[in-house]
């Protein structure tokens, strides 16, 4: 059952941010991870701010650099459909089209799908755990299946993005705004760890709207994809999936850019995966050395050590895939 | 009456007075076997169809229930007094209320309070608050401060019956002393075979979670009670209220005409159903209170996962020699039953050496409901693939392999024959229409994707039906019909079935047909649909009742014309001669039709053949595609041959098979339960998304469904056997022998997850 809450809808973003940052307030972009949370009791709000009057937050558009704009209010479903995205980002309209089911994707939107909280089962749960400002973690000892192999510390959440590390493979940034003024964050730099700070998932300040996402040029050569495996065909999370964007140069490998879902509690970049790739050919032993790579410092939990040799399989995979053709 | 017979068959067996008639089983049919849309598809498609969870009543309050959050805790304290006095709230009820102060009956065995001070499950009822908003009760609950002593908890019935594990009832962990079948010797029977294999299987506990959550709406008029329930049979929910309400039967009237989907977690009244009952008694308001789809999953049911251990010995030509079988299993932490794991073992394949060992233990999770096939899928999962794997052992199809042993009598009831067993037939002629041996032949495969195939095959122990059944068919002076049935359409068709029962004696098309059903004061007695027999109990008492209409109207005419009423017959519109095209008397023109305004047949279920036993019996046969770099496995198609006896309407019938495989899809791939096991026992996936059931992406486009029959004239009048039930007990296995064929990993727990598998993969890669 939904708490009560006041809820505005306002015309101008400079009054949404200041709606936005008094205490006790939360933004409502598609609801569809605000609303669940709401009605499942892991926060409360006294008021949303509903982002819904901002018409300028809607649509993909070209940057004058020969890039992308993707407001902060495009539906996954947009993104999913949009064929610039699909032409020369595939790995986020990849990501988009993984993402839950038709009916979430056709509300929820790519604002909310970088900000949402995790899936984690003690903190969704009735479970006052580390996150939510308890003492421990839950899952640490108990059921662990679907939690991290890496970056734990004190909290082992996965975060729960497709659409985040494919952003982060194509270097993407985002645009925050608040009363005071405007700062851009790389995607790759959102998300907040638990050794920094185990309650927050993102580097927004209270009163901070992310309003878009702004896609550098791809630079010629590049090749993106993302996959994701789950454990049943739709609506379903990550259970480790991995977001590739490789730039060539003829056969070898200029850049590499890989980072992972389902692995830790923020897009995991896997650089030690990166610095086999970067420079070679895609040859088999260097797939293979660089899948293992990518998991090489995994400290898997209790019940989820089979990450370690399914993201391997995953890689193996998909950076065959991208290869092909070298 | 054991344990593991309470689901079929509880107490002396029931009987209704003989049919009026014994009529010879149908040659061809005219509408019997056809494929007809549902009478009420409309209604249910547009939304016009009134579902309990619709009734909206003046006046009417919201119920809602307080539920313990711990695993297992006394309820040292409750203070309701804020609750009391917040706007909107019109009652609040707890152990201490008199009016509640009831035993509860978890089954005929066991039992607790209604609000019982001893918490033996998350979710369990504390206190309860009816309200005019939904929103002023959840805001009233929240305001009741509850102590609890929490307890130490167990989880799992492995925990259960380990030493040193938490006592939690008084007579131990175990539900009684294990249950022990044994016939022939199991030690001879060894030392015969040539080949004897021994393995573990596991299957995670599953949720039944139907679309309609669980709840009613219950309205008093002076004393008597009014109740809307979502339920699987209304007559059950009313003998239940009456008992606990003292009532007299007729002062209880139960309605259930549309209902959202049960698999047997609806057969029983809850604890909200009496709840619901009293916070509209003492408000004086009819009261609504429907469970959230949380609640639905701790506390209405589960499907009990079970440990089992199977031996099994065969020789070279294929005979098998003993089966031995041992199970652990848990109703949850009371005793509600959770048997029949071991009677595929013990009734599927000739096999003379079997004992089998069964125990039962208590855990602090909410109780188990009967769910489609108690205990069948978990005991094929286990018997199926052991006999892939005897089969693979000693070199033979494993087609072939259960053909060899297919029984002509039922061994676990002391040899009595079945009315007929179309097992071979489902073998063999599935296997033909699915490509079975081409499918085998298959080339040695080196790539990242392999193809396998895989069968499974089983029988179910009820799925005959039997009394008691009273129908009534009434036709009106204009030739219309009404039949009035006490059974519920639990959304398999039932309603559109027996309408085509009436329609092929009367002749009257079934949209001249209204069906009014499942309400106890308007309707006569019938016991709940589940068991897979609804179809072979209640298709009997109407072919009966429209018998005895047809006969009423036949000798009206061939009084009022002076003809041989032998020679008569129905043909919708009139009553015509078989040999005298002239002699044909509309309905219109049938002039004590017309006075008297109606003709009332009743019918009657006769009891079922003495000496022989009805089940189902059906093979399934499946290809999956598993990508070895990911352990993920794709179903690409199925096929499902039922041997159900006479088919009443082909479309319903195949929405079951496609329906029965969907769900035995969740149960070998997607489906599990989900336990804090270590820390609190709470459940963690208490919601639909985490709870994972299979998206129409995770069922295969391609499924046959493969009526098999073989004219039963000797289980009932209509020839009809059970099928909701074998629809879903072997798909499991079908798929876990599927992905051994295609990459040689035996699969031994349930849901064969990419997780799960990857890890399989990655074991035998090294042993390799």
């Amino acid at each position: 059952m939904l708490p009560k809450f006041t809820y505005s809808r306002p015309g101008s973003l400079v009054q949404v941010a200041n709606l936005a940052a008094r205490p006790g307030t939360r933004v409502h972009a598609g609801g569809t991870d605000l609303l669940g949370c709401l009605r499942d009791g892991v926060f409360g709000a006294e008021s949303l701010v509903s982002l819904s009057g901002l018409s300028d937050l809607r649509g993909v558009t070209p940057t004058s650099g020969g890039g992308l704009r993707i407001g902060a209010l495009t539906t996954i479903a947009e993104i999913a459909a949009n064929d610039a995205i699909s032409d020369r980002y595939p790995a986020l309209a990849q990501a988009a089209a993984s993402v839950a089911s038709p009916q979430l994707r056709n509300q929820g939107t790519i604002g909310g799908n970088l900000c949402q909280k995790p899936r984690c089962w003690y903190y969704r749960g009735d479970f006052h755990c580390l996150r939510k400002g308890g003492d421990t973690c839950y899952a640490f000892d108990g059921e662990n299946q679907y939690h991290c192999i890496l970056g734990g510390d004190g909290c082992y959440i996965v975060h729960p993005s497709d659409t985040a590390p494919a952003l982060a493979a194509l270097g993407a940034r985002v645009t925050a705004v608040s009363a005071g003024g405007r700062r851009t964050i790389a995607v790759e730099k959102l998300h907040v760890p638990p050794s920094t700070d185990p309650q927050r998932e993102t580097a927004l300040e209270p009163g901070e709207i992310l309003t878009e996402v702004i896609l550098p040029p791809p630079p010629s050569g590049l090749r993106s994809s993302y996959r994701k495996i789950r454990e049943r065909a739709s609506w379903d999370f990550a259970v480790v999936g991995v977001a590739l964007a490789l730039v060539f140069d003829g056969h070898t490998v200029t850049t590499a850019n890989i980072f992972l879902s389902g692995a830790a509690p923020v897009p995991w970049r896997a650089r030690q995966a990166e610095e086999v790739l970067n420079g070679s050919n895609l040859d088999g032993a260097t797939v293979e050395r660089a899948a293992h790579a990518a998991v090489a410092d995994a400290e898997p939990l209790a019940h989820n050590a089979y990450k370690v040799p399914l993201f391997a399989g995953l890689i193996k995979e998909q950076l065959t895939t991208l290869g092909g053709g070298t | 009456m054991t344990r593991r017979d309470s689901y079929w068959a509880e107490g002396p067996l029931p009987e209704t007075p003989s049919p009026q008639s014994s009529p010879a089983p149908w040659g061809t049919t005219r509408v019997v076997g056809t494929r007809r849309p549902r009478i009420d598809a409309y209604e249910r498609v547009s939304g016009t169809a009134v579902y309990p969870s619709d009734v909206v009543l003046p006046g009417m309050l919201y119920g809602a229930i307080l539920r313990c959050p711990h695993a297992h805790a006394l309820v040292k304290r409750v203070d309701a007094s804020r609750a009391e006095g917040m706007p909107g709230v019109r009652a609040v009820m707890t152990g201490r209320s008199k009016v509640a102060d009831l035993d509860w009956p978890y089954s005929r065995r066991d039992h607790s309070k209604l609000f019982d001070p001893h918490c033996r499950h998350e979710g369990e009822a504390v206190a309860a608050v009816a309200a005019d908003t939904p929103q002023q009760a959840a805001d009233a609950l929240r305001a009741i401060q509850v102590d609890y002593e929490v307890l130490p908890f167990v989880a799992d019935e492995r925990d259960a019956v380990a030493a040193g594990a938490p006592k939690i009832r008084d007579g131990g962990n175990l539900a009684g002393e294990p249950e022990v079948s044994e016939r022939g010797d199991v030690a001879k029977g060894f030392a015969e075979a040539d080949v004897v294999l021994e393995r573990s299987y596991r299957c995670a506990y599953e949720i039944h979670a139907p679309m309609e959550c669980h709840g009613c709406v219950a309205r008093w008029d002076g004393n008597r009670l009014t109740v809307w329930e979502s339920t699987q049979g209304v007559f059950r929910i009313q003998a239940t209220l009456a008992g606990m309400l003292h009532l007299p039967l007729t002062d209880v009237r139960v309605i259930g005409h549309y209902m959202g989907g049960g698999f047997g977690s609806k057969l029983q009244a809850g604890k909200y159903t009496v709840i619901a009952s009293l916070l509209a008694r003492v408000t004086a308001r009819p009261v609504k209170l429907f469970l959230s789809r949380q609640e639905t999953m701790l506390c209405v049911g589960n499907r009990p996962g079970a440990e089992i251990r199977l031996k099994a010995g065969v020789k070279k030509d294929g005979t098998l020699t003993a089966f031995e079988l041992s199970s652990l299993t848990s109703p949850g932490a009371y005793e509600v039953g959770a048997g029949l794991l071991d009677w595929l073992a013990r009734d599927l394949y000739t096999c003379p050496n079997v004992r089998t060992e069964s125990r039962v233990a208590f855990i602090n999770a909410g109780p188990a409901r009967p769910m489609r096939a108690p205990g069948h899928p978990q005991g094929a999962w286990a018997l199926e693939q052991m006999i892939d794997e005897l089969a693979e052992a000693i070199q033979m199809d494993p087609v072939e392999l259960r053909l060899r042993n297919v029984p002509k009598v039922s061994q676990a009831r002391g040899g009595k024959p079945y009315t007929s067993t179309g097992l071979a037939r489902c073998l063999e002629e599935g296997a033909k229409a699915f490509g079975w041996s081409e499918a085998r032949k298959k080339q040695q495969q080196n790539g990242r994707y392999r193809r396998g195939v895989g069968s499974a095959a089983c029988l179910w122990i009820a799925g005959g039906g039997g009394p008691p059944s009273t129908v009534i068919v009434k036709l009106f002076a204009d030739g219309s019909v009404n039949l009035n049935m006490g059974a519920s359409d639990i959304g398999t068709g039932t309603k559109s079935v027996m309408a085509m029962v009436v329609s092929e004696e009367l002749g009257v098309n079934p949209d001249q047909i209204r069906v009014e059903n499942a309400d106890t004061a308007t309707t006569q007695f019938a016991t709940p649909s589940g068991g897979s027999k609804t179809v072979p109990t209640e298709s009997p008492a109407v072919r009966d009742a429209a018998i005895a209409v047809k006969k009423q109207l036949l000798a009206l005419v061939a009084e009022e014309k002076g003809w041989d009423p032998a020679d008569l017959e129905l043909d919708g519109q009139a009553v015509v001669s078989r040999t005298d095209p002239q002699r044909r008397l509309p309905f219109a023109e049938i002039s004590r039709l017309q006075r008297q305004r109606v003709i009332v047949g009743v019918g009657y279920r006769g009891p079922n053949p003495e000496d022989a036993v009805v089940n189902p019996f059906a093979a399934q046969f499946c290809e999956v595609e598993v990508d070895t770099n990911t352990g993920e496995v794709r179903v690409l198609r199925f096929l499902g041959a039922h041997d159900s006896g006479r088919v009443l309407n082909r479309l319903t019938y195949d929405n079951q098979v496609f329906g029965g495989i969907t769900m035995g899809i969740g149960f070998g791939l997607t489906e599990e339960r989900v336990l804090d096991r270590r820390q609190t026992g709470k459940m963690l996936n208490a919601n639909l998304h985490s709870y994972r059931m299979p998206t129409a992406l995770d069922v295969p486009a391609d499924m046959v469904s493969l009526p098999i029959e073989l004219g039963d004239t000797e289980c009932n009048t209509t020839g009809a056997k059970g099928l909701g039930e074998p629809v879903t007990i072997p798909t499991a296995a079908a798929i876990a022998n599927a992905v051994h064929d295609a990459v040689g990993v035996r699969v031994t727990d349930t849901p064969i997850t990419p997780s799960r598998l990857i890890g399989l993969l990655a074991v035998a890669h090294k042993e390799g």
